[in-house]
């Protein structure tokens, strides 16, 4: 028996099983994909194409791909990592720092990115290695804002004004250079990464080490009896995580232009949570719906920076309070109902 | 600059730092329960403290209980909220669902109180008090005085009472304390409140001692979170003493490095003693 064939704990996984939804026919299921990424990436055109739209999907795609990042921590292995603005954070930090300081290209800056970010994952993963659930989110709570006061006060990283003048993202192209002078010319790159990503997610979630993952999540004591190292697993998922949530963090210093200390503030590490948790933990694209409802609601009905914080703080402990498996429990729970009256 | 100096600086610290942990302590070790939004209770007391001074009125020693009430209330509204997760001892969802209530507490203050820093009047603040060449001012023998009374009482009333017994017995096993009678939802509400409390005494005592903003809750958290991993997760007298030591180191740290980064040379002593000893100091 290999591990991918093992019985999971059905009531404990929501949206993982298959039982009482409809059965696509052959051709649907092998279209679904082209189709949908063909109609995401026609989403801002749909819209209107205007600047703000073509901003806010851009943004979207940015957040949402931060989000996967944490989203590999909290779904799969089941630990709350609240370190992840961590790497989100030193993702941006290490493209402003080679791109500003050293004038190195956008592709040798996401090298230095993914190269920063593992390394920050390692240390901490290692170091938080034999802590127990909770100790864990405090130690890497602690490591967030930990790194919220050095960045804040190193004189190299630009202290509490970050780094500015991050130049145009200008990528090597057929006949010469494509640059991203406009949210509109970012958003092709935008979505190629979101993809690129969400099939970094799926292939994770088929992989041995998602699984295990899954299995030190649900049953730690079985996984350790089948031979599982459940404090490898543990490591290797969160130094997974990091380089998703770092790539984020380059395109955002592209996007931005500029980094600064808020990327390591309270907000983008409840944005994460709540992009993963709103529409249910464990669906292949939940985290991107998350991200969509978040950024829509900020970027296009913002009330105002402090209102905009209680927005997110209700929203997100209402979700847990009466929902905890979010909006596609409730989905659950409303055709559970109709069927119980049918 | 002596070094003496920094010892009697270091110990005012370190009590505020203990005092602004002992609520965790409790919370954790005795009730296995976890409060992230415990840094937004502390800029919430601190506020309310300087609300109650400068438009109200009130003196200062009076203002501290209206803070106390305040955030008291807060802390039924959000334990009552929070009552189903609580019994399921569901602690990854108190953690996300508390940070949650932080960040709104956080967004709501900054609303009310505006996003200036503000200065607590405290007659204590400028009244000296010196111990050789040491200066220590009121407020800092005040946050002494309350951080070893906050401690003794609380350790007396786990150790030695009943309703200790009674905290103790819902820790080790809430169905089986419902059995005998006793209910674990009131006492789960009592400990939240108890700990609620001590963060707004901390807020209301500790802020005169600098300028406050509603933001300050993100940082101060993590001073309860050092002190509460490094002194061993509900450990009352590991606490109180790694609370005064973290706070000596602090002072002494800063003394020779720049002081922005103490906080930061106290996290990676942390990450040492996790990989060393995961389980603290841990003083029974």
């Amino acid at each position: 028996m290999t591990v991918s064939e093992l019985p999971v704990h059905e009531e404990r996984t929501p949206g993982r099983h298959r039982a009482g939804g409809p059965v696509l026919p052959a051709a649907v299921r092998i279209a679904r994909w082209p189709v949908l990424i063909v109609l995401g990436y026609l989403v801002p055109v749909l819209l209107g194409g205007s600047d703000r739209i073509y901003a806010t999907v851009v943004l979207i795609a940015i957040f949402a791909v931060m989000s996967y990042g944490i989203d590999v921590v909290l779904s799969y292995l089941g630990e709350v990592s609240l370190g992840h603005t961590l790497f989100w954070a030193g993702g941006a930090y290490a493209t402003a720092v080679a791109a500003v300081k050293y004038g190195w290209g956008p592709l040798a800056s996401l090298v230095a990115a993914v190269a920063v970010v593992t390394v920050l994952a390692v240390v901490l993963g290692l170091a938080t290695i034999r802590t127990r659930e909770f100790v864990f989110s405090l130690v890497t709570y602690a490591a967030a804002v930990i790194g919220l006061t050095v960045v804040s006060n190193n004189e190299f990283l630009g202290g509490t004004d970050g780094l500015v003048g991050v130049p145009l993202l200008a990528l090597p192209a057929v006949g010469g250079q494509y640059v991203a002078r406009t949210n509109a010319e970012m958003w092709p790159i935008a979505f190629v990464v979101l993809v690129l990503v969400v099939a970094v997610i799926a292939r994770f979630r088929r992989s041995r080490l998602g699984v295990t993952a899954l299995m030190t999540q649900m049953n730690p004591d079985l996984a350790t009896t089948l031979g599982v190292d459940v404090r490898r697993t543990r490591v290797l998922v969160f130094v997974l995580s990091a380089p998703i949530a770092g790539v984020a963090g380059w395109l955002y210093a592209y996007q931005r232009s500029y980094v600064s200390p808020d990327l390591l503030s309270a907000h983008f590490l409840l944005f994460m949570l709540a992009a993963v948790i709103l529409p249910g933990r464990r669906l292949l694209l939940g985290p991107l719906v998350g991200a969509a409802i978040l950024t829509t609601q900020q970027e296009l009905f913002s009330f105002g920076g402090d209102a905009d914080k209680i927005v997110l703080g209700a929203v997100l402990a209402a979700i847990l309070l009466l929902s905890p498996n979010g909006l596609v429990g409730i989905r659950h729970a409303i055709v559970r109902r109709s069927a119980d009256r049918g | 600059m002596n070094v003496l100096d920094q010892l009697v600086n270091g110990l005012a610290l370190g009590a505020g730092y203990a005092l602004l942990a002992v609520g965790w302590t409790v919370l954790l070790g005795a009730a296995r329960l976890v409060n992230f939004a415990h840094g937004q209770l502390y800029m919430l007391g601190a506020f309310v403290t300087w609300w109650a001074t400068t438009s109200l009125g009130v003196p200062y020693l009076l203002a501290v209980p209206v803070a106390l009430v305040a955030v008291g209330l807060l802390g039924v509204v959000m334990q009552l909220a929070m009552t189903r997760l609580v019994l399921e001892q569901n602690i990854v969802s108190l953690m996300l669902v508390t940070l949650a209530f932080g960040y709104l507490v956080q967004g709501g203050a900054a609303l009310v109180f505006g996003g200036n820093p503000q200065q607590i009047p405290s007659p204590f603040s400028s009244a000296n008090v010196a111990l050789g060449s040491g200066r220590f001012t009121q407020q800092d023998v005040l946050i002494i005085v309350a951080a070893l009374a906050l401690y003794a009482v609380t350790f007396f009333v786990l150790s030695r009472t009943t309703i200790g017994r009674i905290v103790r017995g819902v820790a080790e096993d809430p169905k089986l304390a419902q059995l005998y009678g006793i209910d674990a939802a009131r006492v789960y509400l009592g400990v939240f409140v108890f700990a609620a409390l001590s963060a707004a005494l901390a807020g209301a005592v500790i802020a005169p001692r600098s300028p406050i903003l509603t933001s300050i809750g993100f940082d101060e958290v993590i001073i309860t979170f050092l002190v509460v991993v490094l002194g061993g997760i509900g450990s009352i007298l590991g606490n109180l003493v790694t609370g005064f030591g973290l706070g000596v180191f602090v002072a002494l740290f800063g003394a020779f490095f720049p002081p922005a980064y103490s906080m930061a040379a106290a996290f990676a002593v942390l990450l040492v003693v996790l990989v060393v000893r995961p389980e603290g100091l841990r003083i029974r």
